[in-house]
């Protein structure tokens, strides 16, 4: 018999309807629920705005908003002009210093 | 779930890397908005300013270029690039250091190629020069006279000191402030 809809089959009933969540989102929720994730960032914050990074990317966008006229400008244009240098630009202590917090946790909690 | 240490480990950093770019992008996403709100609220006084003196400069070049502005009898409401308006003949007063009269600074060099004497009823003033030189050194405090004339701080600019060169060399001179 031909079928007249394209349709995905129907999933048995016995079947778990809900993906399994992620490791990842295990992790994530347990960072948010112990309050980590909320540190880790205040801390990275910190580290960047004392190493001068956030001043940099300021300067980007100010030169941006420069060119492209004050009122023209969107808060997605920004994040574009951000994004590329800001991910490069991250000092090395900073980057291994959050990663080794961040290790730390996942071993303790076990995961 | 029990996995063997080296893989813990590689996807213990996996995991940390991923998560680390998570924070990161937050917080770029966060100065982002916050110098999207600067520039919508027009709270960088720099870029204010810049584009103020652009326009500033703008007109200036305008006001400039307009020929209706320039010509002898309009001159005096021409404004220059700081909005100040001159008169179309300086009018500061001062004393002449030869002859010792008062003079507006608009007058002075015609004043002066008389009282030096280049000819045509000038030189008869010669003889009185050194009259004129005993005046300047006797010249006490004639606040009462400068003070009627002089309106601004900007006299004491003006005023000669007591060389004899005719208005080449400017030196504070003696007299007080009115």
């Amino acid at each position: 018999m031909r079928k007249s809809v394209n349709r995905p089959p129907t999933p048995d009933a016995g079947e778990n309807q809900e993906k399994e969540p992620s490791v990842r989102e295990i992790v994530n929720i347990k960072l948010i629920e112990s309050g980590e994730k909320e540190r880790l960032m205040e801390l990275l914050r910190e580290r960047l705005i004392e190493c001068g990074w956030k001043d940099e990317m300021k300067a980007l966008c100010r030169a941006f908003v420069k060119k492209k006229g004050r009122n023209n400008v969107t808060v997605d244009d920004l994040i574009h002009v951000i994004t590329p240098k800001g991910r490069a630009s991250i000092p090395d202590s900073i980057k291994a210093e959050l990663l080794q917090r961040i290790r730390t946790f996942l071993v303790s909690a076990a995961l | 779930m029990s996995v063997p240490n080296e893989d813990n480990m590689t996807s213990h950093s996996q995991l940390s890397s991923h998560f680390l770019g998570d924070l990161l992008d937050s917080i770029i996403v966060d100065v982002a908005s916050e110098c999207h709100r600067i520039a919508r609220l027009g709270l960088d006084r720099n870029l204010e300013e810049e584009e103020e003196e652009l326009r500033l400069s703008a007109q200036a070049r305008v006001r400039v270029a307009d020929p209706s502005n320039s010509g002898e009898a309009n001159s005096k409401y021409v404004v220059d690039i700081f909005g100040q308006t001159h008169p179309p003949v300086a009018n500061e007063i001062f004393e002449c250091m030869n002859c010792g009269r008062s003079i507006m600074a608009g007058r002075f060099a015609p004043h002066l190629e008389k009282c030096m004497g280049k000819g045509r009823k000038a030189r008869p003033k010669a003889t009185r020069s050194s009259t004129a030189a005993q005046n300047r050194y006797s010249r006490g405090s004639p606040v009462s006279t400068y003070s009627a004339y002089s309106n601004s701080t900007s006299t004491n600019r003006l005023s000669n000191g007591t060389s004899g060169a005719a208005g080449e060399e400017y030196s504070n001179g003696t007299f007080p402030e009115p």
